[in-house]
């Protein structure tokens, strides 16, 4: 087991201004007003008709006064008015919330930079399943914040010069920076690392909920390598064999598994010889093995390397990387 | 002379405006169904290309009876200047600049107007639906349109020079 030191100062890209153009009026004002230093730790922007609006920053939620002021109560906050989500909603779907079935359905729509807004309403079913959402009341605006080099700390152990790498699996609560680390394993590992010499390899991204590579029309938002495809809003498992099928990729990067059948896809891939690299949630190694898809996958060893993170040094803090052949707590 | 060339003028005057009312009577009928056709298109736009709104009223604005394009085209303009107008807001903006040029009664405006607050905001099912509500209003009103075409466009022709004539020979 390796204790690791907290992830290095990290350089990001984009300042997150450009979100200003997807908030209605009355709120961009606000936002704009924000102070520098809630400027640079911004994750979400939550708009609920009725209530105040609110901000997530690192440390946690934030009410917003008018005067675009943090540290105010809710009494002193500004509500949000259902004329600014219809605003929002229009500017978001181009006014054509018609074209965006498919994202409807899913919950929430991507932007051009790779922001997502989450959709709360009335959700509509058909047969058991989500056919639409209506009469949509509360918007969470994400801002994905693409850390490049996020993932520095933990390359050299998932590697093998001079173009393998680990089969590899990341755990961690939520915004623990899962993510944020994949996408930024992903873009390395496909432009290659000159200085662990490491060649680049073909990646396939498989982004079920457009998270990793933020596709706009297709076309990855973020930087994730020179080498990388993605299969953008496609289920795990047909993703993974659809990207083994067609695509010939040396690393298979996922998000989320924990389901029986995201097992079976992932022994299947194993075995034909590509590389996963995945994250699932989870608080510790030990809540992981408690779930059926994940001792099975143990007990087959097909992880090679566990990566655990953690907020304690701020999102992304990289815990313990634990070699596959260590596994033993896990396979029982 | 000075007498008859002003007999000339009255005649003249009254002659063009019963042409230009019946010209209103006869241009109702086609803009109306101009309109039927535009928004048959924008309904295709909307269901089967499933192109994002803007687009959808640039396309609709080129295919459809210059008559009525210039609606389509205001729409989108507006909604491209990305100004924070909603549908509502920019339909209502650019089908007042429309009635004023067009020969489109109230009715049929408002028809048209209730279209700016469905537009764009529900699934296709309902788009298309709400667009052939109001297809379904423009044609009733288009036959009654006709019928009242057909009466007065002679009537008013006739009227106008008529009426002239007999203010010149009142006066003289």
């Amino acid at each position: 087991m390796h204790h690791l030191a907290p992830v290095p100062e990290t350089r990001e890209t984009g300042t997150g201004c450009d979100i200003l153009a997807y908030l209605p009026p009355g709120i961009r004002d606000i936002v704009a007003c924000l102070p520098a230093s809630t400027w640079e730790q911004l994750e979400e922007i939550r708009l609920r008709v009725g209530r105040p609006l609110v901000v997530t920053v690192r440390e946690g939620e934030r009410f917003v006064s008018p005067e675009g002021v943090t540290a105010v109560g809710p009494s002193k906050a500004y509500l949000v008015t259902a004329d600014d989500v219809k605003r929002m909603l229009q500017i978001i779907t181009a006014s054509s919330l018609y074209a965006l079935e498919d994202e409807l359905r899913s919950g929430f729509i991507t932007l051009p930079g790779g922001y997502r807004v989450g959709l709360a309403g009335k959700v509509i079913t058909e047969g058991g399943r989500v056919r639409t959402i209506k009469h949509i009341a509360g918007l969470n605006l994400r801002i994905a914040r693409e850390v490049r080099g996020a993932a520095d700390a933990v390359l050299p152990r998932v590697i093998r010069k001079p173009d393998q790498v680990y089969h590899t699996l990341i755990a961690s609560p939520p915004r623990c920076g899962k993510t944020t680390l994949l996408r930024d394993l992903a873009r390395q590992l496909s432009n290659g690392i000159p200085h662990l010499g490491f060649t680049g390899v073909t990646v396939v991204i498989v982004d079920e909920r457009s998270e990793i590579a933020g596709c706009y029309r297709g076309i990855p938002q973020c930087d994730v390598g020179l080498r990388t495809d993605v299969l953008d809003g496609c289920p795990k498992v047909e993703g993974m064999m659809l990207a083994l099928r067609a695509l010939s990729p040396r690393v298979i990067v996922t998000d989320e598994i924990g389901r029986e059948e995201d097992a079976r896809a992932l022994e299947e891939i194993l075995n034909a010889g590509v590389k996963v690299i995945a994250t699932a949630h989870a608080f510790s190694p030990e809540d992981l093995v408690r779930r059926p898809a994940f001792t099975y996958l143990f007990r087959l060893r097909l992880f090679e390397r566990l990566v655990l993170l953690s907020r304690r040094y701020g999102p992304g803090t990289v815990d313990r990387i634990i070699d596959g052949h260590k596994l033993d707590l896990a396979g029982g | 002379m000075l007498k008859f060339l002003g007999a000339l003028l009255v005649v003249g005057a009254g002659g063009a405006a019963g042409l230009w009312v019946a010209q209103g009577y006869a241009r109702r009928p086609e803009e109306l169904r101009a309109l039927q056709g535009a928004l048959g298109l924008l309904a295709t736009e909307i269901s089967f290309a499933l192109t994002p709104l803007p687009d959808a009223l640039v396309q609709v604005a080129r295919r459809a009876d210059p008559r009525v394009a210039g609606l389509f085209r205001d729409v989108a303009t507006l909604l491209c200047n990305r100004s924070g107008e909603t549908v509502e807001e920019a339909w209502a903006k650019a089908l007042d600049r429309f009635a004023s040029r067009s020969a489109l009664r109230d009715e049929d405006i408002a028809a048209l107007a209730e279209l700016g607050a469905v537009l764009g905001v529900s699934d296709c099912e309902d788009q298309v639906r709400h667009l052939a509500l109001v297809v379904e209003r423009l044609k009733v009103q288009g036959l009654r349109a006709d019928e009242e075409a057909r009466k007065n466009v002679r009537l008013w022709r006739y009227l106008g020079f008529c009426a002239g004539a007999a203010a010149v020979l009142v006066l003289c």
